[in-house]
Formats: C-alpha cells, sequence, structure tokens
C-alpha cells in the first residue's frame, strides 16, 4: 500500500501545482493580458496540465480501490486534481488517514 | 453470477443507462478535442491561394460571407458612392495607420466596402473595376464612433444610411483600374486571415487522453461497486 499512497502523494502534489498554474498564471496571461511573447513562454501548461492529470487521474483510481472506498469518494478524488487546492487538501487527508510505515 | 430482483432492476437499468450516456459523452467530447488538434494542424499548413474569381460567386449582398469565400481573390466592377476613414487599422507589419475606405456600388447588385489606401485619395468618379482579397468583417472598434469615420470596418456601421444591400466583409483592394488604367496608391497589405484554434496541438491531444479515460473510468466503476459489494458480503459472512 505504500507504494500505491506514495504515487498518490506525488501525482496529487504535481497535479495541484499544474492546477496553480494553469488557473493563476496561463490563463490570466492569455485571456487578461495581451502580450503574445508572454504568452508563447506559458503555452507549455496547459499540455503538461493535461498529461499530469491524466496521471493523477490513474493514481487516484488506483489508491482509492486499494482503500475500498466508495465510488463517491474515488469520483470526488479524481475531480481534486480539477481545482487548484483541491489535490493537496486530498493528499493532506490520505497522509492522515493513512501514514506512511 | 450476481441474482438481480425485480425489484432491483428499474434502478440497475437506469444506472446502466447513465453509464453509458455518461461513457458516450465522454468519447464523443475525445472525438471533438481530436478534431480541434487536427483543424490545428491543419492551420499550421501555408494557405493556397485559389484562382481569381468574380464577387458574386462567392458573396451575396445581405448574406453571412461563407467560411470557403474568405481570403478569396475577388473581382467586381462599379462606382464608388462614398468615402470613409477607418482609423488606428493595423497591416500586417503591424503598423497602424488610418486606412481609406469606399462604398463601392457592384454592377451586379449591393455595395461593398472596400480597402483603398493608407494615404488619402480622392474618391474615382466613373466605372472602376477592383481585384481584392475579401475579408470578414471586423468585430471589434478601433476607434470613437465619428460620422465620416468607420470605427471598424465592418457593413453593419452603415446599413441604416444606405437603401441597398451591403455585401458582408470588406475587400482590401489590390488594384483599381479606371478604363483599363491603373490608381497608383500606396495600398495597405494584410496577411490571409487563419481561423484561430485556441490552444495547443500537444494540449487538445492530452484532452483526448482525459476524455477517454474518463469513459473508461466510467465503464470500470460499476465493476469497482459490484467486488465491492462482494468483498462486503464475504466479510459479513
Amino acid at each position: 500500500m505504500n507504494g500505491v499512497i506514495k504515487r498518490f502523494r506525488f501525482m496529487a502534489i504535481a497535479a495541484g501545482i499544474m492546477s496553480l498554474l494553469l488557473w493563476f498564471v496561463e490563463l490570466p496571461v492569455v485571456y487578461l493580458l495581451d502580450n503574445p511573447d508572454l504568452e508563447a513562454k506559458v503555452k507549455w501548461i496547459p499540455f503538461v496540465h493535461g498529461y499530469i492529470y491524466a496521471f493523477y487521474v490513474l493514481a487516484a483510481i488506483h489508491f482509492t480501490a486499494r482503500a475500498r472506498f466508495t465510488i463517491k469518494r474515488m469520483i470526488l478524488f479524481i475531480l481534486a486534481g480539477t481545482l487548484p487546492i483541491a489535490s493537496f487538501i486530498a493528499e493532506r487527508r490520505v497522509m492522515r488517514q493513512f501514514p506512511l510505515s | 453470477m450476481m441474482k438481480i430482483s425485480k425489484r432491483e432492476l428499474p434502478s440497475k437499468v437506469g444506472a446502466a443507462l447513465i453509464v453509458l450516456i455518461l461513457c458516450a459523452t465522454f468519447i464523443r467530447l475525445g472525438f471533438w478535442q481530436l478534431d480541434r488538434a487536427e483543424e490545428f494542424q491543419e492551420l499550421q499548413k501555408p494557405y493556397i491561394e485559389r484562382p481569381i474569381i468574380n464577387l458574386s460567386q462567392v458573396a451575396i449582398p445581405g448574406e453571412n460571407l461563407s467560411d470557403d469565400s474568405i481570403n478569396q481573390i475577388v473581382r467586381f466592377s462599379g462606382r464608388y458612392l462614398e468615402q470613409y476613414i477607418a482609423p488606428n487599422q493595423e497591416d500586417k507589419s503591424g503598423v497602424k495607420a488610418d486606412w481609406i475606405v469606399g462604398l463601392f456600388e457592384v454592377d451586379s447588385g449591393g455595395a461593398i466596402l472596400v480597402v483603398r489606401s493608407v494615404s488619402n485619395s480622392e474618391l474615382p468618379i466613373g466605372s472602376v473595376e477592383i481585384i481584392g482579397r475579401l475579408f470578414n468583417r471586423q468585430f471589434d472598434d478601433r476607434a470613437e464612433k465619428a460620422s465620416s469615420k468607420l470605427s471598424r470596418i465592418d457593413p453593419a456601421l452603415l446599413v441604416s444610411s444606405y437603401e441597398q444591400k451591403l455585401f458582408d466583409g470588406f475587400v482590401l483592394a489590390q488594384s483599381e483600374k479606371i478604363n483599363g488604367v491603373e490608381i497608383d496608391l500606396k495600398r495597405p497589405e494584410l496577411d490571409p486571415a487563419k481561423p484561430s484554434v485556441p490552444g495547443y496541438y500537444w494540449q487538445h491531444i492530452s484532452y483526448v487522453v482525459i476524455w477517454w479515460l474518463m469513459a473508461l473510468v466510467v465503464l470500470f466503476l460499476p465493476f469497482y461497486q459490484v467486488s465491492r459489494k462482494r468483498q462486503g458480503n464475504e466479510r459479513g459472512n
């Protein structure tokens, strides 16, 4: 179980960081500023976020299935990767409930 | 094999339907993103010029321009009715200037806006033959609204001033001839318009991966539910 939790932790933190970058860096640059140079510099954020989220979903399913969570909790864990700090909260809760041995 | 009682049947069928609908929706969303990725890639290819045709073959007065007609180089003749200034227009090199735009009555019917030059020029009198590229109308104002000025190059601004029907969009003139003699003007240049697809190719592909992954997740959840129940029952026994 330790390996599953570690993978989930890593992906939750990575997805959280990418969500923060997407919501508070990429989206404001593209939609609020009219600066093509800056836009070109942040264009990697949405697609890196896209792939990291896909791996986060796999890690979240693996972890919640191993922990025998309900479907509702599994869905909430999957959705947590889409909001900037929700995956950090999920990661903290997991660490409280399943401290690494 | 799990037995389903008659009482449970409607809820099971309902759940199966929801799973199928969600799965189909996610798969469709994946294909939508795939189309956008392909469209994005298509737009990166260089623009291929098409042969010059008559304006009346690609546009009808009073009707919206079709996607195919945008960027088409067209030929038409007629006479100028009026001339306006369109301030703060930007050419392909990013240089901003006031453009001279004429309202042109086409012989075959209707009137169209023609971008003529970047320098002030007299309105030609008599029959003029024009060749130019057709562009979609502008949507954002570049200047304050004022009489004899166009805040944007959009025939909608002139609809109330003229009785006859106006063509949608505008033509960026490449040549104007009176009786076969070219009018020498400093003309603005624009690259062919590119319809934009927001985002990037690999970004859309990543969304394809996510939507299809979600479809798989939705298919997996009922099996997970069954396995949880079975494990719960075994523990209960």
